[in-house]
């Protein structure tokens, strides 16, 4: 029988030192914190920093999915910003909670992510994959070896949004470099975030008379029509829509990359025997995306504001609290997938092909929840798989016998994973034999 | 005059688009399919609505008769 004694060293043991989300430890690995917080505490009260955390996969979606109970409006509907002063990006026009005015600003660009829309510029996906590769450099024996995510991943998905932007294709190498430099400011702070900033205040300089000409002269492109959207009559200012902008270097380009070195991660360093597969036949790139996404998606938190009072499990959540949403933890739920720690392109518990805002799939599986569900569902979702699809198939299909030039890989890791940071590779190493022909 | 709204479940692939953005004439019901809340169009409201949702369903699902 268990003793006075045996009960207080269980109910110690369970506990959770809030200071632990800010450990390096948990940056590192993220997985074990996890799953004591599925399994003892589903709704975490972190007393130290002040919010609710929910961890396992059907809560996560229950607060997804609750548009009334919860808002990521974290800026009022009427103002004010102070764009950009605070941080890098600053804060966004997207960030509105639930309403016409959330729901007018995705429709002005959703279409364009999806559809026919995106079908029209897969060419273009295409041809920007294609001129990474050719560069990636050769020794006179055709032996080659490169760093995946300065010479690749971090330069393709932004020279695919800045062509639907409609930027001058021979100021593309500028605007890598500023989104470099602006992503490494958001990602490790210090001195890398003075230079972010400087980057920011450079690209909206240069973006300003872009916008005016555009304002004057609009054309087809993605810039062009958020410029002219309206709702009552009213368009949105400079400002915002630098802000916008903005957003979607971040939202698109920076998750979008790291999705690319993390597929890449797990097929060299935790599933070799998988990518063997993988090469023989490239159409499984795509179900290597959807186990990612599970497994070790590139965003693992989102934070909500509770609109009212919650009852969840033993807890109460009350009305105004913050809520984060432990996303990263709900995929790795064993309630819902047999050995969830085992990284499988192979598994039939989850739904496999393209994602859904309702998150309810017809072939009754549940869905990783790594592009979120429901009102903020991402709106990049067709897009940023075909874009990591088509990269990494063309990767692989270019270079014979791709390896990790070392054995040891300090693994994924994230500067900062409980204020919302990214978690991806910082550097991979590929060596391969030669470029196959044709490349 | 009236239309009606209608909607094809076989042809519905649980996108949501409909019930996130026109929560008046759609709900989500728990396996994510949709369900119509207004059948009759009669205002110019409900039509600019439901014309909306024919718009962004992306499988053609919906429609007016
Ligand atoms: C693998 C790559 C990507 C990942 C992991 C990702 C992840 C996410 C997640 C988790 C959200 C939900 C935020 C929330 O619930 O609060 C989101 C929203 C969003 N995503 Fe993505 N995303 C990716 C690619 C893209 C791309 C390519 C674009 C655009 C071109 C994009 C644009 C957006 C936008 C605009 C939102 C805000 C939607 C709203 O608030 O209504 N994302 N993304
Ligand atoms: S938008 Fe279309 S496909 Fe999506 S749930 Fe509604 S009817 Fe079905």
């Amino acid at each position: 029988m268990a003793t006075a004694e045996d009960k207080m060293r269980e109910f110690l043991r369970r506990q959770i030192d809030p200071r632990e989300f800010d450990a390096p430890a948990f940056q590192k690995d993220p997985f074990p914190l996890y799953k004591r917080l599925r399994d003892d505490h589903p709704v975490y009260h972190d007393r130290f920093h002040n919010r609710w955390v929910v961890s396992r996969y059907w809560d996560v979606d229950s607060v997804f999915q609750s548009s009334e109970a919860y808002t990521r409006g974290i800026y009022e509907e009427d103002g004010p910003y102070e764009f950009g002063s605070k941080h890098v990006f600053g804060p966004n026009i997207l960030e509105y909670g639930v309403g016409d005015r959330h729901r007018w600003l995705r429709n002005i660009i959703a279409g364009q992510f999806v559809g026919q829309k995106l079908n029209d510029f897969l060419p273009v996906i295409d041809m920007i994959a294609r001129e990474l590769i050719a560069r990636l450099g050769t020794g006179s024996d055709g032996k080659g070896g490169f760093e995946l995510v300065t010479e690749f991943s971090t330069q393709f998905p932004i020279r695919v949004i800045s062509n639907m932007l409609g930027l001058p294709r021979e100021d593309e190498d500028r605007f890598v470099d500023w989104y470099q430099a602006l992503i490494a400011g958001l990602g490790f702070g210090g001195e890398h975030l003075a230079r972010g900033i400087a980057a920011r205040n450079e690209m909206w300089e240069y973006l300003e008379p872009l916008i005016e000409k555009r304002r004057k002269e609009p054309g087809e492109d993605l810039l062009s029509r958020i410029i002219a959207a309206e709702l009552d009559g009213k368009r949105m200012s400079m400002e915002e829509i630098k802000g916008f902008v903005a957003l979607l270097l971040a939202a698109g380009g920076d998750t979008t990359d790291k999705a690319i070195a993390n597929m890449w991660y797990h097929m060299l360093y935790t599933r070799p025997d998988q990518f063997a597969a993988v090469q023989k036949d490239p159409e499984l790139w795509s179900n290597v995306f959807t186990e990612m996404m599970r497994y070790d998606p590139v965003v693992h938190m989102q934070q909500r504001r509770a609109t009212q009072e919650i009852a969840m499990h033993d807890e109460v959540i009350p009305k105004g609290a913050i809520v984060l949403i432990y996303l990263g933890a709900g995929n790795r739920d064993e309630r819902v997938f047999k050995d969830p720690d085992t990284f499988d392109i192979f598994r039939d518990d989850l739904h496999m092909g393209r994602e859904n805002r309702s998150g309810r799939y017809k072939d009754g599986k549940p869905g990783h929840l790594g592009f979120g569900m429901g009102q903020h569902f991402c709106m990049g979702y067709a897009m940023a798989r075909q874009e990591a699809v088509i990269a990494c198939t063309h990767l692989s299909n270019a270079l014979v016998n791709p390896r990790p030039k070392v054995e040891d890989h300090p693994g994924i890791s994230s500067p900062s994973i409980d204020s919302g940071g990214f978690r991806s590779p910082q550097e991979l190493w590929i060596e391969f034999d030669r470029k196959a022909e044709g490349w | 005059m009236a239309r009606t709204l209608k909607l094809d479940l076989d042809c519905c692939v649980n996108a949501g688009e409909c019930y996130y953005n026109h929560p008046r004439l759609f709900a989500m019901e728990d396996d994510g399919a949709p369900r119509l809340l207004l059948t009759s169009i009669e205002t110019d409201d409900d039509l600019r609505e439901a014309e909306e949702a024919i718009e962004v369903c992306p499988s053609g699902a919906i429609s007016l008769e």
